[in-house]
Parts: structure tokens; sequence; C-alpha cells
């Protein structure tokens, strides 16, 4: 009905159309190399369309100021329906003149600039041949246009709050960067405190221990942070700018519904469980420890001590416990390690520190010294190929080939960060995939970091990949960024225009479209068993036009009935 | 003999806007030599291009049909040029069975920094389908 | 009062171009202010990144174009940045835009004034791997798409002669050699410093050959032998020959112990390097002499294990400071301690050198201007102590990308993300303020 419609008020408009076909001659780029007069002439005589009525002009420069001039006059005191230019990329100056066409009653849908400079004059080089293409592609662009479609944008209402999942340091840091007094945060930690994996480190890392307890102080005191604790999120449906988010607190089930316009992820991750790997066996009666626990004793007992209370006189610091079974390098366990090995040294220099070491990885410029401060504590490092761990047992392979044995007092593991154990749970509940290592998987490596597919859901600190304190904070930060730019109060959000409908009337609701659209951008409507598209959230690739079975999908400015007129006069 | 001297082929480009339409432009900023015969038509991903717009341009009459988009992985869309690969091994096999020669139908990765690259997989292109001859199934009624 | 402000960027690759397009996203007024005629930065002189060698450009390359279409940019290339006075909200900035001879807006980039001109000089920004013109764009698909006149060496501006060739050549009286430097001053709320970093000095290691030894390259001269927009078009070939080498040897961390830190992203080039010399050359012979691997975060370990033994031998060395190249005979001649500490010898075609990460030649000029602090490193000092935060020694004035450290792409993006978000709040702060 709607489609019907639709076509029979731009079959109206076509009756009464009116294409502006202008042609700019870019100095001799193109005039120099295509004959513009010929085309005129061919094209003013165009007798394809019934009642359209063709207006064709060269000019200089139409990308210069007195051409968009000269364009946006022309534009308007020729009442165009269409507008075709045929000039060079869309790339170049797409915008340009789509920025002239809003500037006048003329719909920039209804423009279309045809590159005759780029795919014409530059490549061609016999003037005959290249004049043809010229002709062929202006062709093309008139008979194309006249299927286009006006697209307006529809501003969305944003709603600027923001929910924070995660308690540990990324999320403090990201709710700390985010409140506002326009602007509240929704801070919920699944826990009774704040705090998370970073509350252990205080025991070597005391500074860290006092930044972290300085921000759970500021969440506690920020009137526009909502803290939720011993709290899990249920569900959660919406997009960028309009989430719609239901609580689940305490003992007693407690339901807070939320509406937030975006959503920040710091789940934050475990460690892998050094049992796991084949090189290592142990039990729990043996004196072998993970970094962690390590700096919990530290914390508690300032210093290390065997389980019979004495202090042990040899220890083995082994890293890269899972890094290979993992297939990456935490970044962060060398500096841990090296420091730790220095308390130990400082606790007692009857202490004898051995550690143990594939390669060290040091990728912070400040951490260099780390390495140094190490060296000239007297820790003893040994740059091994292979190494097992039998209880306090340690056999080990020299870089040099050299095989040997030794026997500790105490073992402490460095043991990789892994995906925690809900990470599975919220990629699901926000439909964020996850990487080939089990961590969200960000939208772009390089370009949008933190950014996932669901537009809105942002990843930070651990809960992205393996990373260390300060760079938790900055991957919160930047979501904090982003956010700040894109959701501004009182603002509105214009998403993408030329996007993707789906045509009820053969829409057969197979699903096959929601199950290719990396946007998350379809959805199933059972009610009328059919399968519908977020505007807000399409980003108009047109993928799921190709897995479409019953041809209902309709990527608007794109439409078959348009290429297929680019078709047609490719092949005339 | 002769008159496969003077054919010349219709080459329709079906190119993405992120890559391949960058290199096309590249190609042509270096002012590189490009077949009058082949003519661009962007789209915004390859993963657009459906086995109905395909057949119908051969159809129509093209004597033969290049999809270029990123390199696989580099998808501005994430994964689109994947979908685009699947679809199109799909239709090869449809294409033998049309009496269409598969090789009318060629998908090529190449980035926006190739324009050189994209200059000559659109001549060789263009010799290969050549060397083809015409299209045997344009404006064909059996279909 | 409104939420947005004029803000300063300065430095146009990835980090400044990122920070710009959120604030200008944002409504903010945007100067972009880039020291070369072209944007992009270093990311443009990488082919592929790694680890998934994706194509540069085309993940580039949209967002050069969104920065230069955006209203609510004005980039300024060309231009330097001489002085920033006031304080955080209300900083007035002296920008001079240096005289570039060409009309931004009258130049459509035909490249018809390049032909003409008489004088040949060493491309620096294809590490002087080819010859330019006095009138030049650096390489193709630069963005603006808009030459420059290098005014020292062209025979007119430099030389006081008659040659107006490039003018006469242009068919859009778009080069004026009457051009002036013009100076622009603005008021800004806000600062970020994206102004990059360089590569260690190479020839301050003798031992090393470069400079001296043809065969011995430095990673950007190697990148742009790889660019098919590169001198060679993508054909690695020896210097001065066309001579394609049979066996290249990447010496990693060179530098790294004499600036006592670990630059973090030169494994992982120099692995890519490896895949690329293969990718071209597949008869090559590829040896990576290393000490540490340093493959830090998820996706790092993977790409180095499957290129480890399929593109290259892993040599490992224990000390690079004592490893040395030579000439012999046609060949250049690594020497190395190996894990034993005894010395061994390989003969390769090709060197390429992993530099370390350094503080941009001109950062102290920049910190100067800027009034910030410099850490002990050399590189932009942020305030942080034990916080994500961007911000340096002076208020209002934010750090972003390898200006404050070495650092790969992702981390670069981060940091400019986190500072825009930071000048956000000064924004609206002071909106709230008054």
């Amino acid at each position: 009905m709607k489609e019907f419609e639709m076509q029979k008020s731009e079959q109206d408009k076509k009756l009464r159309a009116k294409v502006g076909v202008y042609i700019c001659e870019c100095g001799p780029n193109i005039a120099g190399k295509v004959d513009l007069d010929r085309i005129l002439a061919d094209i003013s005589q165009l007798d394809d369309y019934q009642d359209v009525e063709l207006v064709v002009r060269k000019y200089g420069f139409l990308c210069s100021a007195p051409g968009k001039d000269f364009l946006e006059e022309e534009i308007k005191t020729n009442g165009f329906t269409h507008l075709v230019i045929g000039a060079c990329s869309p790339r170049d100056h797409d915008s340009t003149f789509m920025g002239v066409c809003k500037k006048t009653d003329l719909n920039p849908y209804l423009y279309r600039i045809v590159n005759i400079r780029e795919h014409c004059s530059w490549v061609i080089d016999e003037m005959e041949k290249a004049t043809e293409k010229a002709e062929s592609y202006i062709r093309g662009g008139i008979a194309r246009v006249l299927r286009q479609s006006e697209l307006f944008e529809k501003p969305l209402d944003i709603n600027p709050d923001v929910l924070v999942i995660g308690g540990g340091i990324a999320g403090i840091e990201a709710a700390l960067s985010l409140s506002g007094d326009d602007r509240r945060v929704f801070l919920v930690e699944k826990t009774d405190k704040l705090g998370g994996s970073a509350l252990g480190l205080s025991g070597i890392f005391p500074r860290q221990g006092e930044v972290v307890g300085k921000k759970i102080e500021s969440v506690m005191q920020n009137g526009n942070i909502r803290l939720f604790l011993n709290t899990r999120v249920d569900n959660v449906i919406g997009f960028l700018g309009n989430f719609e988010i239901e609580l689940v607190s305490g003992e007693n089930a407690e339901i807070t519904d939320i509406m937030t316009g975006a959503i920040v992820v710091a789940t934050g991750s475990d460690l892998f469980d050094p049992r796991e790997s084949d090189n290592c066996s142990y039990s729990e009666s043996d004196e072998v420890y993970t970094s962690l626990s390590i700096e919990k004793m530290f914390k508690a007992e300032n210093g290390v001590k065997l389980r019979s209370g004495k202090m042990p006189s040899s220890v083995a610091l082994i890293h890269c416990i899972g890094r290979e079974e993992k297939n990456y390098c935490s970044g962060i366990c060398c500096s841990c390690m090296m420091k730790l090995a220095c308390s130990l040294r400082s606790q007692s220099s009857d202490i004898q520190v051995t550690e143990f070491y594939r390669d060290i990885c040091l990728p912070k410029k400040e951490d260099q010294e780390r390495f140094t401060e190490a060296e000239a504590a007297g820790v003893s490092l040994i740059r091994i190929k292979d190494i097992s761990v039998k209880g306090t047992e340690v056999s080990f392979q020299r870089i040099n080939g050299e095989k040997c044995e030794e026997s500790f007092d105490m073992v402490i593991l460095a043991p990789a960060l892994e995906p925690s154990a809900d990470t599975e749970y919220f990629a699901n509940l926000l439909t964020v995939p996850l990487d080939e290592f089990g961590f969200f998987q960000e939208v772009h490596r390089m370009t949008n970091p933190v950014g996932t597919s669901t537009d809105g859901v942002f990843v930070v600190g651990t809960a992205h990949g393996p990373k260390g304190v300060s760079d938790s904070m900055q991957f919160a930060r930047a979501s904090a960024g982003q956010i700040l730019t894109r959701l501004i109060p009182g603002e509105k959000l214009i998403p993408e225009v030329a996007v993707t409908e789906i045509l009820e009337a053969y829409c057969t609701g197979c699903g096959n479209c929601l199950e290719v659209c990396v946007y998350g951008a379809i959805y199933s409507d059972d009610g009328r068993g059919i399968s519908v598209v977020n505007e807000a959230v399409c980003r108009g690739c047109g993928n799921c036009f190709g897995s479409c079975p019953s041809g209902a999908l309709r990527t608007k400015h794109f439409t078959n009935t348009q290429l297929y007129r680019e078709v047609d006069e490719a092949l005339r | 003999m002769e008159e496969s001297a003077e054919f010349t082929p219709a080459i329709v480009g079906f190119l993405c806007n992120w890559c391949t339409y960058a290199a096309a432009d590249l190609a042509g900023s270096s002012k590189l030599e490009l077949p009058p015969s082949f003519t661009v038509i962007r789209v915004m991903c390859s993963s657009r291009i459906d086995h109905n717009l395909l057949l119908s341009t051969f159809f129509k009459g093209a004597d033969g049909i290049l999809v270029a988009g990123c390199h696989p992985g580099d998808c501005h869309y994430g994964e689109g040029n994947y979908y685009a690969r699947r679809r199109f091994a799909l239709l090869k096999q449809v294409m033998a069975t049309l009496d269409l020669d598969p090789d009318r139908l060629q998908l090529s990765w190449v980035s926006a920094a190739e324009g050189k690259r994209y200059a000559e997989v659109v001549n060789e292109f263009a010799e290969k389908i050549k060397e083809l001859g015409p299209n045997p199934i344009k404006n064909s009624t059996r279909f | 009062m409104s939420q947005t402000g004029n803000i300063l960027v300065i430095g146009a690759g990835i980090a400044g171009m990122k920070a710009s397009l959120m604030l200008a996203g944002a409504s903010n007024k945007v100067y972009l202010v880039e020291k070369l005629p072209i944007i992009g930065g270093k990311v443009i002189k990488n082919e592929e990144s790694f680890p998934n060698l994706e194509c540069s450009t085309c993940m580039v390359a949209p967002i050069q174009q969104d920065v230069l279409q955006n209203p609510n940019i004005e980039t300024l290339t060309y231009s330097v940045v001489e002085k920033i006075e006031g304080s955080s909200g209300d900083f007035s900035v002296v920008i001079r835009k240096r005289a570039r001879y060409i009309s931004l807006t009258d130049c459509i980039g035909c490249g018809m004034c390049y032909e003409p001109c008489p004088v040949s000089l060493k491309n620096e920004w294809e590490e002087n791997l080819i010859d330019k013109k006095a009138i030049y764009v650096p390489c193709s698909g630069s963005l603006p798409n808009v030459p420059v006149i290098d005014s020292e060496h062209c025979l007119r501006l430099g030389g006081g002669e008659d040659c107006s060739l490039c003018a006469e050549a242009c068919a859009f009286e778009a080069i004026n050699l009457e051009d002036t430097d013009e100076i622009l001053e603005v008021n800004v709320k806000a600062v970020i410093l994206a102004t990059g970093s360089a590569t260690y000095d190479l020839s301050s290691i003798p031992d090393l050959g470069y400079g001296t030894l043809p065969g011995v390259y430095s990673p950007m001269e190697f990148e742009r032998l790889f660019a098919s927009n590169g001198p060679t078009l993508g054909e690695i070939t020896l210097r001065g020959s066309d001579k394609v080498p049979e066996s290249a040897a990447v010496i990693h961390c060179v530098g790294r112990r004499e600036l006592k830190y670990c630059s973090a992203v030169c494994c992982m080039y120099s692995f890519k390097f490896a895949r690329f010399l293969n990718h071209k050359i597949p008869s090559v012979r590829v040896f990576n002499i290393h000490s540490d691997i340093c493959v830090p975060g998820k996706s790092y370990q993977s790409f180095y294990r499957n290129i480890e033994g399929a593109d290259t031998g892993m040599l490992y060395t224990s000390s690079i400071a004592d490893v040395s190249v030579s000439e012999n005979g046609s060949e250049l001649k690594v020497s190395y301690p190996d894990a034993a500490g005894s010395l061994q010898d390989l003969n390769v075609d090709m060197v390429i050198l992993a530099a370390a990460v350094i503080p941009d030649p001109e950062v102290t000029v920049i910190a100067e201007v800027a009034g910030v602090d410099l850490d002990q490193q050399g590189f932009i000092r942020t305030v942080a102590d034990g916080s994500g935060s961007m911000e340096t020694s002076r208020k209002g004035v934010f750090v972003a990308g390898t200006a404050e450290g070495p650092k790969d792409i992702q981390s670069s993006v981060v940091q400019a993300e986190s500072a825009a978000g930071q000048v956000m709040d000064i924004v609206t702060s002071q909106a709230a303020g008054s």
C-alpha cells in the first residue's frame, strides 16, 4: 500500500520532472579531453524521456565559490525537480553539491554527481572515446536520478544519562568522567563494594591503592552518580541515545527500571588458572601462589611468609603463565613481577629472588626502570625457553639450551588475564560479539577501539583485553570522550539517511537479514511475522539486501531500480 | 577470428565506495589508461551486490562484470566483503548452468592505496573478456 | 551561554584528526593546525598496519576526507602555532599560515605544474628515496591534493631568478608567486597537542652502517619501499639498483639501550616487514635478529606466531648493542652474539633497522610555545598521576598520541578520545559556570 502510494507520487513528480544537467569543465581537465559542446547538444536532444524537461549547461568550475552560487541560483530560478552534476569524484565534491542543494528547495537526494573526470577524461586518451564515455555516464546519471526519492533527516531525541556496568577502576573512572549536572550516571556493581581487582593491588603498589581509594570516595560524594551495589543488569533494549534497562538488586531481587543513552561495559577480567597449564602442577598445600594472592598477602602482612609463618629464603617468580595457552601476552605481568621482586628484596635481603622469563615486555616508557631496579636489587633474572613447575620444584631450559632443576621455598606465578566469567552473559545481553580470545570485540581495532557493533555500547578496561590500570582508565576516559561529544544534553542525534527498509508485503520473516547485520539494526516483529529495520541504527551498507530471498529489502538511495538504470545506460 | 579482434566488450564494474572507488580515483589522478568499455557503478559495499543484479546485468548484455571491494578484513562495515565472497562462489556455480563462463564474473580486492593495481586489474579483466568473446546469453529470451 | 567553543588541535595525524572530528561533531569550532602541507600523519606512510595488515589508506582516507569536508573544522595545513597565551577556557593563539603559493580553493590537483619546474630536490616525505620538484605534493593521493612550493629551493623565490614556469602551466590561476605568510589570531577554550613523534637517529650508531651502506634501511624507508604509492610503486628493490633482495635481516631494538625504554611497536612492525618481504618476494629469506619480544595485548602475539618460522627465521642475540653490519662483497655481513654469547655472521642483501620511537625533534619548541613540561624521555608529560587524564602541566592543554610517548594506533586513538572528552568538560563546565 505504502509502497504503491510512494511510487505513484514519484510518478507524478516524474511527469513534471525538470532535470538540471550541469557539467563542470574543471578547466582543461574535463573540457580539454571531452567534447563538452557535443555532449551538451546530444543530451539536450535526448528524447528518452517524455514529460521530462532537460536543462543542460556547462560551467568553468562548479566547485568554486562563484560556481556554487551560480548553481544555487540556477536551481532556484529553474525550479529543478532533479539535478545531475557531471564533474569529478563524489569523494571530492558530493558533499559540496549536496550543500548547495540544501540551500534550495531541492532535496539533496534528488541530485546525483557523475564522475566524468577520474572515470573518463583522466583515463581515456582518445577524445572521441572519452566523450562517448562521458555522455554515457551522464545519461546514466539522468536515468538514475529520475528514480531517486526524496530522503529526509530524522533527528532523534536523546537521553544523555549513562549506565556503567562494573565498579572496578575502569568503571569508576568512566563514571567520574561522565557525571555532570546535566548527565546522571548509574554505576552498577555485582558485588558489595567498589574497586574491583585494583583493590588487591595496594600491597606492592601502595600509590595505586591510594588512587583507587580516593576515586571510590569521589564516587560516593558525587550527587550525579547513582550507585547500585549487589546488582545485576537483567534486561537491555535500545540503541545509542535511547536504552531501556532493568536492574535487579539485592537478595530480594528489587527491580529498578532506568533509561540511558549509552552503556559503558567495564566488567573486568579474571586470572588464568595456572593448573590449566600442562606445565604447572601443585596442590593447595604447596607454597605456590599467584601474583594477585601475593599482593593480598603483602597488603595484609606487609610482606610474604610461608604457611609455617617463616619467611622464605628463596622465591621463584615465573612469568608468562598461560601466555601460550591463551596465545596473547597480557602486557602487564613483567612490570608487576619486577616490582614484586624488588618488594621481596626490600622485605629482606635474605630472600633470594629468581625471575624466570621468556621475553621482557615493558611497553610503557616509564616501566623500563623496573628492569634496572630489579637488576640493581640483586634479583637474578633468567631467560628461559621452557619451564615446568611441580609444587616448588622448578625445571627449566635456559636460552642457550642448558637444562636445569632447582627447588625453592616459594613459587609465585604470573598468570595471564582472561575474560571474566560473565563476559558471555553480557555479550548476549548487549548483542556485542566476542573476539577469538573471548574478550569483547571492538568495532574497529584502531579507529574505534572502545566502540562496539552495537552503537552506544562501549567496552573499557580489561573487559576489552588485558591491560594495566592506567590503560584501563584511559579506555574509560575514551568512552567518556565519545559519549560527551555525541550525546549532548538537549541536542538531537541525526542518524544515517540512506538506510535500508523492509517492505512488509514481501517480507516472510525468515530472519536471514537479521543474521547478517553486524550492527544489530534489524529485529524481528513476531506479532506481524516480519523483520523490521531500526533506521536509527542502520548504516546503509546493504549487506542484508543480498541475503533476502523474497526481495523485501530496499536500500534507499541504492535501490535495484536505480542501479538497473545505470546498468542500462552503461550497456546501451 | 576477425570478429573477435574487433569485439569491444561491455564491462560493468561495481565498486565499493570506501576502497576500490578510492583506488579508481587514485588511478584517475595518476592518469593511468583504462579501457573505455569499462563502466563504473558505485555501491556502498560489495555485499550490497545480489545475484539478481549481477544476472540481470548479464542478461542486459554485459560481457563481463567486475565486483571489487576492500581486502578481506578491511571492510568499512566490518565483514561485508566476506559475505560478498560467499555469495559470489555460489553465483559462479549458477553461471555455469546458464552457459555463461564463470570467468566473466570476477571479484577482486583492491585497496584505496592501490591505484596502479586497480588499473592493472581492470585492464587484465578487459583483456580476458575480449578473449572470451561476446556474452552468449545477451538479450536471451530463454530465461 | 552555548555549550560549544573554539578548540585548537595541533597535528593532523590520526590522533589530531580523530579528536578534531569528535569535537567538531559536538558543534565546536576546531582549528586543526598541521605543519606539513598534507594531513594524515605517520599512518598514511604505512601501506598496511599491523596486526591485521589492514590497508591504512582505506582506514585513514575517509577520516581525512571527513576532516577536510567538515564545516566545523578549519584545517590549517603548512602552518605553525607561534603563541598560546592565557589560561584554560580562554587562550589566545597566534598561528602562522606559511605561504603555500598555491590556492587551496582554486587548485584542483591536476598536477600540470610539476613537469615544467626545472628544480629537482630530494623528497623528504618519501625518505629521500625519490626526487620531487620545487612545486610538489609529498605523494600521490595526498590530501589536500594541492601542491606547495619549496620557497627555499624555488629558482624564483629562493634564487631570485625570473622563472614562473609553474604559474604559466597552471590553467586555474591557482599559483600566486607573490603569496606571503599570514598571521591568524584566534581565541580558544582548550588545546590538544597531537604533534607525533620521530624515529631514532640511526646514523648515531656507526656500527650498524646506516647512511654509509646503501643496503641498510630505516623502518620508514622500508615502509615507503613497500607502498604502492611510494617511490618504487611498491617494488622492493635495493637502493640505487633494480636488484630484488634475496635475503634480508631485521635488527630489533635499535636505540632501546641508549634511550632506556621500549618503544612497544618495533617488534610488531619488524614482523610485519618479514611478511611484506615474503608477500612481494616469495623466494626471499628473512631473519629477525631480536632480544626480548614485546607483543603486548590481545591481538599481537598471534600475529607474531603466524610469522615466526613461516615468514622469518628468529635469531636470538644476547646483546643487541654488539650487533654490527659491514660490507662483504656485494652483500652485507651482520655479526651478532648468539644465546651463548659467541659471535655469528649472517650474509644478507638488505638490512632493516627497527629504530626506536623518539620525541619529535621540534618537541622542545612545541613545549615552549604551549608552555608545557616534558618528561624524562623528552615526550610531553601528562599530570595523570595514576589516572587516565591527558592533561599536561598547563591547565586546559592536553596531549594525545605519540607526542606523549611511543604507542600504537589504537592507543593513540584512545588518547585522542580521552582528550576530546576532557576538552568537552572545559567547554560545558564553562557554559554552566557563566
